[in-house]
């Protein structure tokens, strides 16, 4: 698998580094409205992402990692509430010390993910790379690879002459 | 570079696993911390504590003793104390002569049930359901735990070393209302169906009554304390009916005239 170079943080415009850096912080604008429903942080990282994805490698590489690690956290989040919904609507459910442990489950992740985000958000607006694990190589094999549909020009000429 | 994606992955899952492990702990931890309090009162003390109340009782409820419905109650309530493993309480069981559908426990194993109730019930066994589930909440020791998480401990102990008698009357109030939680009436009903069941007597009373009682709550509007207090979801009737009896399990009746029992409550 080949990659693309990359870019120092000096080789890195500073409207690069903000737009990268938003990738994170989105999520935070976001969850202060949707709380109660954790989807609309996820639909703002969605569209954060196809907004900004194709503006650098750089964006692109930090607009991934936030908008996979946002979907386990989401669904992670949403479980939780769909769970707890169901407890308090039926009379078959309740809440159980297994419920509770996953609330306490879920609420640890979302912090932890709070943390790593804003860590990424502070290297991002340095220009530098933050690899969270697993899903940092996972989002940097999405933005860096080099696919053969990049490289038209040099692959071989589509008409060729007959001798 | 895949065998250390898959190692990643494994330090993610690892990391989830121990942060659900450390939650699983952290609850049953809280949960336990309210159950451990009340081995702060010893037995004799919390017998103590049973009868400054039962004074109190005595004082502002008009009790129903020696007619034919008290002798059913005790008949009743010693098949089943006699069922159980072992005790470290004197069971007393007392009528309340009033028209509330009720029952609760105080402290040092003295279980109360108004006539209410028992005009409700249709049979001694729906009567021993009710029995079996309050002698749950006082083996359990709930009656104690709730006491001190509602007063604190130390309110107790005063009460105990002979402090402000209001407080024991605020206490009376709070032991009647029988607001225990969720878990507490889960096990209160499990050790109930368990004790029925070594009793001899058929644990689907439980649910009958308790099935009873959600009717008449959609019914009328009376005062229904009992229900409010005990709240019968259907999980709590399911379980019941559910309830697996052991393969050479035999209901045996007892002895005792229901009719009778219902006349002699309304004469009083
Ligand atoms: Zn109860």
């Amino acid at each position: 698998m080949e990659f693309y170079p990359l870019q120092q943080p000096d080789e890195i415009a500073e409207r690069e580094k903000e737009d990268a850096m938003g990738a994170y912080l989105m999520m935070f604008a976001a969850v202060a409205i949707g709380l109660p429903l954790p989807i609309i942080n996820l639909i703002a990282s969605i569209i954060y992402y196809f907004i900004n994805r194709k503006k650098s490698r750089f964006i692109h590489f930090h607009c991934v990692q936030a908008l996979l690690t946002q979907i386990p956290t989401t669904v992670i989040n949403w479980v939780a509430v769909i769970w707890g919904v169901t407890i308090l609507v039926s009379d078959q459910y309740e809440a159980t010390e297994m419920f509770w442990a996953y609330v306490v489950f879920a609420g640890v992740c979302t912090l932890l993910y709070f943390i790593v985000s804003i860590v990424a958000a502070y290297k991002a607006r340095q220009g530098k790379m933050y690899y969270f694990l697993v899903f940092g190589p996972w989002a940097y094999q999405i933005a860096y690879r080099v696919r053969p549909t990049d490289n038209m020009q040099t692959s071989e000429p589509m008409n060729k002459p007959p001798f | 570079m895949q065998s250390k994606t898959l190692r990643d992955i494994l330090v993610l899952l690892t990391i989830g696993a121990a942060l659900f492990a450390g939650g699983y702990f952290l609850v049953r931890e809280i949960s336990k911390s309210d159950y451990d309090l009340s081995y702060e009162v010893s037995m004799e003390q919390e017998e103590e504590l049973g009868n400054l109340f039962k004074d109190l009782i005595w004082d502002k409820y008009p009790t129903v003793k020696e007619n034919y419905a008290d002798t059913a109650l005790q008949q009743i309530a010693k098949r089943l104390v006699n069922a159980l493993d072992s005790t470290q309480y004197r069971y007393q069981f007392t009528i309340i002569k009033s028209k509330e559908i009720n029952a609760f426990t105080i402290p040092g194993g003295n279980i109360y049930v108004f006539s209410g109730l028992l005009e409700l019930a249709e049979t001694p066994e729906e009567v021993a359901a009710v029995l079996a589930h309050e002698i749950g909440h006082a083996e359990k020791r709930h009656v104690v735990t709730r006491l001190i998480n509602e007063m604190s401990l130390s309110a107790v102990i005063a009460v105990l070393s002979g402090g402000d008698p209001s407080v024991l009357t605020q206490m009376l109030q709070s032991v009647i209302s029988n607001r225990f939680s969720r878990e507490n009436e889960d096990e209160a009903d499990k050790f109930a169906l368990q004790l029925l069941e070594d009793a001899h007597i058929s644990p689907k009373s439980m649910a009958k009554f308790f099935q009873k009682l959600n009717d008449k709550n959609l019914d009328y509007n009376e005062d229904l304390e009992f229900m409010m207090t005990h709240p019968h979801s259907n999980k709590r009737i399911d379980r019941a009916r559910k309830y697996k009896t052991r393969n050479n399990f035999s209901a045996e009746p007892f002895s005792i005239d229901w009719e009778k029992v219902q006349k002699s409550l309304n004469a009083e």
